[in-house]
């Protein structure tokens, strides 16, 4: 842990990090879900920032959002309007799920940050037209930048920046492989605190700081505890560290991940020849998808089944966001495709802030003793 | 083989003497507020009531939310799994069992081996749980143990529609001061508990025969409403509130 401490400070204290940041002149540009073309941000010279949920009670948001929306838009809402973001110059909405748009207007019309956009992001990626379409939103996206911001993006910025991109998703790919060949040289809370420092801490920093920590995961020796069952993760986003560790307590441990603030957050790379607004639009057509997007009607389902055999996955758990009606609707039809192939799953809806953790480590140790 | 199995659940603590398929006896006991003294508690009593020594037994299971407060236990385990073992144990036929306790409702399909297939447990909300009832039979001013007859006289159970046990309650309240008869009220209230125990149980699937388990399967008023609900048969053994630890003792003889 303490040689991860550059990534715990900033997973566990954002603001304080991105304080700093401010401090020394960076602009901040705060932004919901991965699919936020971070690498035009970057390019502009403005710091990316994930909002996650507050870590306080929400009660201003209410007034606005629904108690059956999500406690992730009602919480990053929470702390827009409690002026905790006061830090941000703007911030970005993708078009993705339902909540994410109704979130985007409530913010426009009731906050004050210099910058504001949605990225109205086609819906279905596998027909002719989506690939120009995706093009001419992200082309889009950088000239309001450019506008609003008054920066001027040019190719080479954008080709170092998409260049920096895929050395941090590269490597972080590298550690969940690692993690899978050898679930014990980190811990869960250890994964968890780099995945979420990675959409937080300066990306040319962590361009270079993550191959260390490959460095420093490969020189240690994994354990001979065989023992341990290994689960993979589904759904939307995990910012709940004390998961890992309940799942660890129970005799498990998590070898893979689909989720937003996981896999689909670093797989696929974006391509280094041509026209780099070309290229990042065709990442996020070839990226594996998110409920709230469309490829096939199997794409979601074959590809959770093809993580169960590649990493040796003996469980899966769906960790669903309660109100997360994109990934509630996919449930039945991924349990199916897990049942179809004998593949044991549990479902647990979960909410900041975590429910106690007696329940948990019930339900946890219950499915591990099934597996 | 002498096995012991602890259970200590939110409200009540249940223990069980198992020597190799006969149950020697049971116990159950408030829970209070020391879990840890529960279980040692509970165990004390019933091998004092057995006339047997500690020494006697050979394994303990304990489990329920408390079982990792058992300290002399040999091993905790769930009591998902235990209540799976408990049912099994009484009848081998069972696949399914719904185990409603005192703040948890869970619902487990069992594979013809006895091991849990699959679950589901209400999660955070009181609704479709013991404590729920034991609300209720605040606001109506009446025994609990009294609910199951007294709902099976009632002619048309009242409507509650709330789902949290707080507008629950002040429902009931509404219907007591309209003057609607306590048995209605009842029924009503049971029919409440059914349909939110009844649409856990549909996610993870019913197959017969079904064994209803846990504190709440003695209110024979929610076992009919369950019944009607799902439209299946549902069996209750005597042992039904002790059936966790049981289980925990039957999973104990194979440590």
């Amino acid at each position: 842990m303490e040689k991860l401490s550059d990534f715990y400070e900033a997973a566990l204290d954002t603001e304080k990090y991105i304080r700093n940041l401010k401090v020394k002149g960076k602009r901040i540009m705060g932004y919901m879900c991965s699919y936020t073309p971070e690498e035009i941000i970057l390019a502009a010279g403005i710091h990316p920032l994930r909002l996650f949920s507050t870590k306080g009670t929400i009660s201003l948001a209410d007034a606005h959002l629904q108690a059956y929306s999500c406690s992730l838009a009602r919480g990053v809402l929470e702390d827009a309007l409690a002026g905790r973001l006061d830090f941000l110059d703007g911030a970005v909405f993708p078009h993705t799920c339902d909540t994410i748009q109704r979130l985007s207007d409530i913010w426009r019309l009731n906050t004050r940050f210099a910058f504001f956009a949605d990225v109205v992001l086609p819906v279905k990626l596998d027909t002719e037209s989506a690939r120009q379409y995706m093009e001419d939103v992200l082309r889009k996206f950088k000239g309001d930048l450019e506008v609003g911001m008054d920066v001027r993006i040019t190719d080479a910025a954008l080709k170092q920046s998409i260049d920096t991109y895929n050395r941090i998703r590269s490597s972080l790919n590298t550690i969940y492989e690692l993690r899978s060949a050898n679930p014990d040289i980190l811990t869960g809370s250890d994964l968890y605190a780099i995945v979420k420092g990675s959409m937080i801490m300066d990306r040319e920093y962590l361009a270079k700081r993550l191959p260390e920590v490959i460095e420093m995961f490969k020189e240690r020796t994994p354990s001979t505890d065989t023992e341990k069952k290994r689960i993979i993760l589904t759904g939307s986003i995990c910012d709940q560290p004390d998961i890992y560790t309940v799942f660890e307590k129970a005799g498990g441990v998590v070898v893979w991940d689909d989720l937003c603030t996981g896999s689909r957050y670093f797989e696929g790379l974006v391509g280094t020849g041509g026209d780099p607004i070309a290229s990042i639009a065709n990442r996020y057509i070839e990226r594996p998808v998110c409920p709230a997007k469309h490829t096939s009607n199997t794409a979601r389902g074959e590809r959770l089944l093809e993580a169960v055999r590649k990493h040796n996955a003996q469980g899966v758990v769906f960790l669903l966001m309660k109100f997360c009606d994109p990934h509630d609707f996919d449930y039945p039809y991924l349990k199916e495709f897990l049942d179809r192939d004998n593949i044991p799953s549990m479902l647990l809806q979960i909410e900041d802030p975590l429910q106690s953790e007696g329940q948990l480590l019930t339900r946890f140790e219950t499915f591990i003793h099934m597996l | 083989m002498i096995t012991a199995g602890i259970d200590i659940g939110s409200i009540t603590a249940k223990a069980v003497v198992l020597s190799d398929d006969r149950m020697l006896g049971s116990k159950v006991a408030f829970s209070g507020y020391n879990a840890q003294q529960a279980g040692k508690g509970i165990f004390d009593d019933l091998l004092k009531e057995l006339e047997m020594d500690a020494s006697s037994i050979e394994k303990i299971v304990s489990t329920g939310y408390g079982r990792n407060s058992v300290t002399f236990a040999d091993k905790a385990i769930t009591e998902i799994i235990c209540h799976g073992a408990g049912a099994y144990y009484l009848n081998p036929e069972v696949r399914t069992v719904i185990d409603v306790g005192g703040q948890d409702s869970k619902v487990l399909t069992i594979h013809s081996n006895g091991t849990v297939k699959d679950f589901a447990m209400n999660d955070k909300c009181a609704a479709g749980t013991g404590r729920f009832l034991e609300v209720m039979a605040r606001a109506m001013e009446s025994d609990l143990d009294d609910f199951g007859p007294l709902s099976l006289r009632s002619g048309s159970p009242s409507k509650i529609s709330s789902i949290c046990t707080v507008f629950a309650e002040s429902e009931v309240i509404s219907l007591i001061a309209k003057g609607e008869s306590r048995e209605n009220i009842i029924a009503g209230i049971h029919e409440s508990v059914a349909s939110r125990i009844s649409s856990m149980a549909r996610r993870v699937g019913v197959k017969e025969p079904v064994m209803m388990t846990g504190g709440v399967a003695r209110n024979i008023g929610v076992v009919r409403a369950l019944e009607r609900a799902l439209g299946v048969s549902i069996e209750v053994s005597e042992f039904a509130q002790v059936n966790g630890a049981l289980g925990a003792a039957v999973m104990a003889v194979n440590l």
